[in-house]
This record gives C-alpha cells, structure tokens and sequence, in this order.
C-alpha cells in the first residue's frame, strides 16, 4: 500500500467513521452548551444523513450522534450549523422524487438532534437541494430546484434560492436567480451546451454570502462559469458579473471565495471524471479589483498529471476552504485550501497572487476498503484553533491536522 | 526624501504582489510560523573524515522522527561507500559526485537539490519534508552558507535550518589544532555532535569540549552509541545563548564569535543602514551573522541572515519564540570584534532618529 505523502502538516487523528467514511461537502463546527466542540459531517451517500463528531480533543474524536435518512435514492451532502440550528440538504437521485428540499435540526442536546421543519423543493423537474449556505442564522442561500421551476434543459434543474429562516419553523423564500435562458418561458435563447461528456448543467453549487458584502451572492454556477449577484433586494437579485471560461475548460466551476482584503478571488473547479478525463480541473486566482469584470492572473499548481491521473477514481480540484464567517472558524487572506481527490489537500500561500506557491499537502494513503483503490479527499473545513479537518469520500472518514507552514 | 532609501531591496521580490497587498500588508511578506515558513529544512551534517557523520544519519533515519527524510551524500573518494550505507534508510538517496562540496562540487549541490525538488513536485521520487546532506570531511561550510545565501531561486524551496558539526573525542583534538577546515566546521555550527566518547577517555573529552566551547557558542550533545535526540538535528534552532564573546585568538586562530542584544527595538531602515556599512567593510570577514530583530515597523520579530556580504531575505515571524523580546544577533567573524560592531549599530541608530521630527521613517 503507498505511504501518505505529507508536507507541512501534521496528522493529529484519523476515524474512519466506524464504517460509514463516505463524507460529502458539508462540514461545521458547532460549541455544545456544555462547551464540547462538534463537527457535523453530512454524508456523501445513503443510508446515513449526518454525523457528529466530538473534536474538542482533535487527536482523539468520537462519534456523538449519527442520523439515518429516509430514503435510499436520496443524499444529503451538504449542511450547515448556526448555534443550536443545523441546515441539512436533501437531493434525491431522480427529478420528481421525495423528499426533497432541507431540514432544519434542533442541534441544543448533540445526541439528540430533533427535527423543527422540513422545507419541501420537490417538484416534477426537481432533485431538491444540493447545497446550502447558511452563515447568520437568518437565511439559508442554496442551489436547489422548485416545484414551479421548469428548466429548458433537465440539467439546469437547479438555480439559486434564499429562504428566510427567522421563523426557522416557517421557512419562507424571498427570492431566486437562475441563469436567463434556463427557465422555460425566458426570452433569452437558453445557454449553448457544453460537449457531450462536458455538459454537467448550468447550475450553481456553492452560493457563497459574506457580512463583509452583504448586499453580494457568490455563485460557482456549474457550466456557467462564476457569478456575482447584487443581492441587495433579495427579492430581485441582479448580476454583476459573469466570468465564463468553458470551453476551453471542461465546466463545473465549484466555489468563488472572496479575498476582500485583498480584491482577490478564489475559485475552483470540480473534477467529475475519473483518471484524468477532464483535466485540468483547476484553483484559479482572479483579479477582482473591478468587479464587473473579474481577470484571471493565475491558476494554483495542480498535484502532478503523471503521478495522479492512474491512481484511481477522481484527480482534480473540488472544494476550498471558504473562510466562513463564524466565530469558530479560521480567516485567512492569504492561504487557499483545496482538496484534489487522490492529490490530497493542498495549501498555496497566495502572497504573490500572480504565483501561488505551494506550502503543504497531505495525500493519505489510500484507506483499506476504497473502492477505487484511491484517496478521495473531498472537503475541508479550519477551526479558530487553526485545527484543519478534512474528508474523504467514499471511505476513509475523517482526517485531522496542524498546519505547519 | 526618506522615502527614496527606506524603499526597502528585500521587499521588491513581494513586487508583484503589492496590487493585492490588503490593508495590513507586512513589510516582509506573510508572516511565518518559523524562520524557515513554509521551506524544505536542509540539515548540512559536516564534520572530518572518519567523525560518525554517516552513524549519525542512519540512527536518525532509523527513528520515527526521521522518516521523510531525503539524504544528498557528498564523497570524497573513488566509491560511494557512506551512499550505500544509507540507501537502506531512506527512500530518496543521492549521491554527489566526487569531491568536495566547498569546491567543485558546489554548483553540483545547487543542481542536486534543484533536481530533487522539480522530482518531488512530478512525483519522480517519493514524498520527502527534509533533506539531510552529508558532506565529505573535508568541506570548509562556509560555501555551503554562501549557496543558499547567494542562490535566490534554491532559497525559495529550500532553507539551511542548521549546520551540524560532528566532532570525535578520540581525533577531534588533534584535528581542531591541526585543520583550519576543522576549526572553522565548529565555529560555523548551529549544533556540535561529539562522537565516539565512549572510545575516548573521559579527561580527553572534557578537554575536547572545553576547545569547542573555546570556538562555538552553539549548543553541544553527546552521542550515545552514535545516537542522540532526533530533536537536536531537526528542531529549528531559535534560542541564542545569553550573551557571549569568543575572541582568543590563541584558540580561535583569529575566529571570533559574540552575540550582541539590544534592549529598545530597532527602525528597519537603520539597521539595514548598519548591516550595510559592515557588509560594505567588512563583508568577507563576517562568516555568519544570524539572529532576531525587533523592529519598529513589525509587529513579531524580523529573522536576519547574513554571509559575508550577502543576506537571506528577512522574514518576520507571527510570534517570538521565547519571553524574550529583544533584538538579539550572533556574529561570527574573522578578526572582527565584539567593540567596533556595538559601536557602529549604536551610531547608526543614533544619526538616524538625532533631530528627525518623525523617527519613525515614512514608507510610500
């Protein structure tokens, strides 16, 4: 079996999840009453939902809570903590199917995470919910679909949504966007589909809302490239800006971090073949400074082609640290995180912002029942600590680590 | 004006960056953990023929602490004996020629380690997060310091964490007396192994440590059976030794080696001003000056680094290491002296804040 590669990190822990180390993209730290700091993982496939994790000694974690889910043909992936309150997404694998939408969970008593309401987003053309943001405990921002939502191509079947959680057992939307050509009955010619093993929708993934631009929704909206909407009037979101680079590139912009600091935008891709067949997926580094018209100047160093591409399942870029804006998270203006599938996680010092450079990785070895044969690291998520906790996706569960860079 | 010289030479490489400096943009750069940031630690291990340099390596490569480790051997010889030794131990292995690394083989080193990093990157060689160098016996470290000194482009992937000397009670004596090489091996060290104590007699090794604290300030270990903590070769060496003065030169053959601390912290641009006229004096006879400055315009401590007349570029860190907060460098020269230096920073600092308005100096 290969060895884990590591630079610049230090493994703390590894639980494999006792079984059950399929993580998708949603990842959250809550602190418990009695002070106890928990991760909420949500899972990348059935049977189970979510879950918790105690880290507060994060060279020794322990499962507290874990949830089934109702259906087979349904997954969770992604979720999100605010205090007590947790968002939980639910696509099915189908259009047309239940249940579709989000759950909001009482999360107050950790072992016992007690449901308050199901928001429905099933509908015909609808798989529901396949990630959410959910940051000030007020609004939940998502790519999902609805039921009155019928998309000229069944792969833009999802669009962004923002529903007010106030009241989080009465949910309400207060506004939506979609990409104009998308919807049927739009005026403008729907968008020119990317080639055929390439065309995985226009639809956004990650639907990123800062405090620091309240008024702005960052969007990696799939084969549409990254967006920026005026979310001003949530009721009529307005776009910004649209950077598009496919083709060339192969499609499935994944997630926008803002650099504020620094006018700087992080963007990735998310690689969705296997053994290479669309590299490159890549991190780029854009130039926000005029934000109507977003400049890529760099693309951070891809873990190398020759070395990754045969050893299995996926290679390529897929999440970021996305610097949430919680007390229990870490900030940085200057370091990406970025995980590759079988590259492992990566960390690029972006000081020069015209040459990332690379200061860490941690590629484990590949866990013993993977399917594939290969690590699948898929997410990431930094504690205030500077604790970094990072997933793999079919079986490896949970990693933790010191940076030491 | 005081903008045209505080402009700083060692800020210019964060030139392109500077359009996306943010609003707290630190003067060097992001601020690092340790002195070394996000760099590959280079162990050079010198020390003469015969001393235990190669039991030295293979125990470390055998503990836990020393697993991705890549070893550069440096020979002197027709066949590469200390390279099959430690093939065994370590999964990348490289040998250096033939020769000697303080001279023919020294751009050699520079190519090696280039090499071993462009393999790294492709994945041509396994995962390494060191490098360990062996040098041969012969090797005068002082263009070894001067390689990373002077090569911008090793100094970006790689940084010399410590100079290790490895100094044998039974001929370590006699080689310190003898072997200019010898002497300054020890004097230039960050950390001194004595081997083979066991085969010496006791009186023969105090008086080898006594020599050696007569040409080093560096800290000492003992090796047991060829072996000593991991952590002496590998920790970065970040405490300086309260304030010393090496400079007889019955002992020293005209090394000196001191340590001076200054209490208030100092303006970048005036010791950058003292550093110069030193450098511009005397360059060739500051064999090593390191250290941690509390400057003015920095939030943690600014790391320094000197050889002869040229610096690694300074890098300020999040945090001191210690409660310590002053300024505080170690020099090692040849034939310069504690006195003339003291007085040239406290000169320095003088013209620079006597009648200025503003003794901070304005930066564009």
């Amino acid at each position: 079996m290969a060895d884990t590669a590591i630079w610049n990190f230090r493994q703390l822990a590894h639980h494999e999840l006792d079984g059950f180390g399929g993580i998708g993209e949603g990842m959250s730290i809550q602190i418990a009453k009695d002070g106890r700091r928990i991760l909420w993982l949500a899972h990348e496939s059935a049977p189970k939902n979510f879950t918790a994790v105690d880290v507060s000694d994060p060279r020794a974690p322990k499962i507290v809570a874990r949830a089934d889910l109702p259906q087979s043909h349904m997954r969770s992936n992604s979720l999100e903590t605010v205090g007590d309150l947790m968002a939980v997404a639910y696509q099915t694998k189908e259009q047309g199917l239940q249940p579709a939408g989000f759950e909001l969970f009482d999360i107050s008593v950790p072992e016992n995470p007690r449901s308050i309401c199901f928001f429905d987003c099933s509908g015909p053309h609808s798989r529901g919910v396949h990630q959410l943001w959910f940051a000030d405990g007020e609004y939940v921002h998502m790519s999902s679909g609805a039921a009155d939502f019928t998309p000229t191509h069944p792969k833009d079947d999802q669009f962004y949504r923002i529903i007010d959680v106030k009241n989080p057992s009465k949910p309400v939307e207060v506004g939506r966007w979609w990409l104009p050509g998308t919807q049927q009955g739009d005026s403008e010619a729907p968008p020119v589909r990317h080639p055929e093993g390439a065309d995985t929708g226009f639809r956004p993934h990650n639907t990123n809302v800062y405090p620091e631009r309240p008024d702005r929704a960052y969007l990696g909206y799939i084969d549409g490239g990254m967006v920026i909407l005026d979310i001003s009037d949530k009721a009529r979101p307005k776009m910004v800006a649209r950077w598009d680079y496919h083709p060339p590139y192969h499609g499935f912009t994944h997630t926008v971090v803002p650099f504020f600091d620094r006018n700087l935008f992080v963007v990735s891709d998310e690689c969705v073949r296997t053994e290479g067949a669309d590299w490159p997926k890549l991190v780029w580094i854009v130039d926000g400074r005029t934000e109507t018209n977003p400049v890529p100047i760099a693309t951070c160093p891809l873990p190398p082609l020759d070395h990754y591409m045969r050893k299995g399942a996926r290679y390529g870029a897929h999440n970021l640290y996305e610097n949430l804006p919680k007390p229990n998270a870490w900030k940085s203006d200057h370091i990406v995180l970025a995980t590759y599938f079988n590259g492992g996680l990566r960390a690029y010092d972006t000081t020069n912002p015209y040459q990332p450079q690379e200061v860490g990785y941690f590629v484990p070895a590949p866990p013993e029942r993977a399917p594939s044969g290969a690590i699948q690291i898929n997410d990431v998520f930094v504690d205030e600590r500077q604790v970094v906790y990072t997933v793999d996706r079919h079986v490896g569960g949970l990693y933790t680590l010191e940076m030491d860079f | 004006m005081s903008g045209a010289f505080t402009r700083l030479k060692w800020t210019s490489e964060a030139g392109p960056g500077a359009l996306f400096a943010g609003s707290d943009a630190p003067l060097f750069g992001r601020r690092q953990r340790r002195p070394r940031g996000p760099r590959l630690p280079v162990i050079a291990v010198t020390g003469f023929l015969g001393s235990g340099k190669t039991t030295l390596i293979r125990a470390l490569l055998d503990k836990p602490e020393g697993a991705n480790t890549a070893i550069v051997v440096n020979e002197y010889g027709e066949v590469g004996i200390d390279n099959a030794l430690l093939r065994s131990s370590s999964d990348v292995t490289v040998l250096l020629g033939n020769g000697c690394l303080c001279c023919n083989i020294r751009t050699d080193l520079q190519e090696t380690l280039r090499e071993l990093f462009a393999d790294r990157c492709r994945g041509a060689v396994p995962s390494f997060e060191r490098v360990v160098i062996e040098t041969s016996g012969l090797t005068d470290p002082g263009p070894v310091l001067q390689t990373f000194a002077t090569d911008r482009g090793l100094g970006r992937e790689f940084y010399l964490q410590a100079l290790v000397a490895v100094v044998d009670a039974v001929s370590g004596e006699g080689n310190l007396a003898r072997m200019p090489e010898a002497r300054k091996q020890v004097a230039l060290a960050d950390r001194i192994v004595v081997s083979k104590s066991d085969l010496a007699d006791r009186a023969a090794t105090v008086r080898l440590l006594e020599r050696i604290a007569s040409l080093s300030a560096a800290p000492v270990a003992i090796a047991a059976n060829g072996e000593i903590a991991a952590s002496f070769l590998l920790d970065e060496p970040l405490a300086t030794r309260q304030g010393f003065d090496i400079v007889d030169p019955r002992h020293t053959h005209g090394l000196c080696s001191f340590s001076l601390f200054f209490e208030e912290p100092l303006s970048w641009p005036s010791f950058e001003q003292a550093m110069a006229v030193l450098t511009a004096l005397r360059g060739p006879d500051l064999l090593r000056v390191k250290g941690f400055i509390a400057v003015k315009e920095c939030r943690g401590p600014v790391v320094v680094h000197f050889v002869q007349h040229v610096s690694h570029p300074p890098v300020e860190l999040e945090d001191w290491p210690d409660g310590d907060r002053r300024s505080r460098l170690v020099f090692i020269t040849r034939g310069l002296p504690r006195e003339p230096v003291a007085q040239l920073f406290a000169s320095v600092a003088a013209v620079t804040t006597a009648g200025a308005a503003d003794p901070l100096v304005h930066y564009p």
